[in-house]
């Protein structure tokens, strides 16, 4: 059975608390990051696209002209070079404005730097050695994530 | 301040709140960044309620901001803002709420453990009603936090919880008995 005193004193309580409370950090940092990687990425494709599509035909021409010869594989990883240089260039412009989230990501970009140099020099020495290629594509698309991740960090899904 | 004053000055408030919506609904994020520090007491005092733990009522309100950003197209002005806005709220954090320990395991093992604590805690100390509420069984606690303060039907609860509309009323009924108790009115 319930109280009418208690009724009362409970609709009172009820009118008398707080619509309002602050929350101990600031909030608005980790919403401004996430709804900016949303606008962001709107019009990255379009760029993106097309370098994808430069280097997709790049990669063709080299492979149409491409006999199996050592000076041919030696210009190939040359061209992957340069148009991976492009692409880096592309997405530093891109992301000028925006903030890293880490200090060190252009010590880590330097490191993976020198693996595709490592790369590069043993293709010298073996210049049809598929794996190496594929070693040093997956070095340049490491580069490329780490760009991507340090600015547009993609917002844990809750 | 007399009436016509207040009148008007809340006619200003109202305008301005208008023109933030506009341009936060064009992709203006400094209005909408205003209107985040407008808001975000009350949402985060409405997620802090229903969550109890800071760290998940702070994590929640960020989502909320965020499914904010993503919905704005959909508030057309048919209400308050601050009506439509607590209403986002209360959806975000229950499904939050949800996602986050696993609904089923925390509503059926883990609320009897809740109550045996909280009636041994049980004193006749005045006590703020938000402390209370604090203590409150969580399924109890948010449909007494969402009929009771913020005014929601018990359909409109049972919708928003998935159980059914007799559960909701029995979880309210709970809530005041609850209350009723620690407040010493028994």
């Amino acid at each position: 059975m319930s109280n009418p005193d208690f009724e009362q004193q409970l609709k009172k309580q009820i009118d008398q608390l707080s619509q309002s409370t602050a929350p101990n950090r600031d909030l608005w940092p980790g919403i401004e990051m996430a709804i900016s990687r949303e606008q962001s990425t709107k019009p990255r494709p379009y760029w993106a696209i097309a370098a994808g599509v430069a280097m997709l035909c790049g990669v063709g021409w080299m492979t149409l002209q491409m006999d199996p010869t050592v000076s041919a594989n030696k210009n190939l990883v040359v061209v992957l070079s340069a148009q991976h240089q492009q692409q880096m260039q592309a997405l530093m412009v891109s992301y000028q404005d925006q903030p890293a989230l880490t200090d060190n990501w252009q010590q880590q970009l330097q490191q993976l730097d020198e693996a595709a140099l490592a790369i590069k020099k043993a293709l010298q020495q073996e210049p049809q050695n598929v794996a190496l290629l594929k070693m040093l594509q997956q070095v340049h698309q490491q580069q490329i994530d780490l760009i991507e991740k340090v600015h547009s960090p993609k917002w844990q899904q809750i | 301040m007399t009436t016509t004053a207040t009148i008007i000055a809340a006619e200003q408030t109202f305008d301005a709140e208008q023109r933030l919506i506009i341009r936060a609904k064009a992709g203006d994020k400094l209005a909408f960044e205003q209107l985040y520090q407008r808001y975000v007491g009350m949402v985060y005092s409405l997620c802090l309620r229903l969550m109890v733990d800071r760290s998940l009522a702070e994590d929640a309100t960020q989502e909320v901001f965020i499914q904010l950003w993503r919905k704005l197209d959909n508030f057309q002005g048919n209400s308050k803002f601050s009506t439509w806005l607590h209403s986002v709220t209360s959806n975000v954090a229950i499904s939050y709420l949800r996602k986050q320990r696993g609904w089923l395991q925390r509503m059926f093992t883990l609320e009897q453990t809740e109550v045996m604590q909280h009636v041994a805690e049980a004193s006749t100390d005045q006590v703020d009603l938000d402390a209370y509420i604090k203590r409150l069984p969580e399924r109890a606690r948010i449909v007494f936090v969402l009929h009771a303060i913020e005014g929601y039907r018990y359909e409109e609860i049972a919708g928003l919880t998935n159980m059914a509309v007799g559960s909701s009323k029995a979880q309210f009924h709970r809530a005041k008995q609850l209350l009723q108790e620690w407040m010493g009115y028994e």
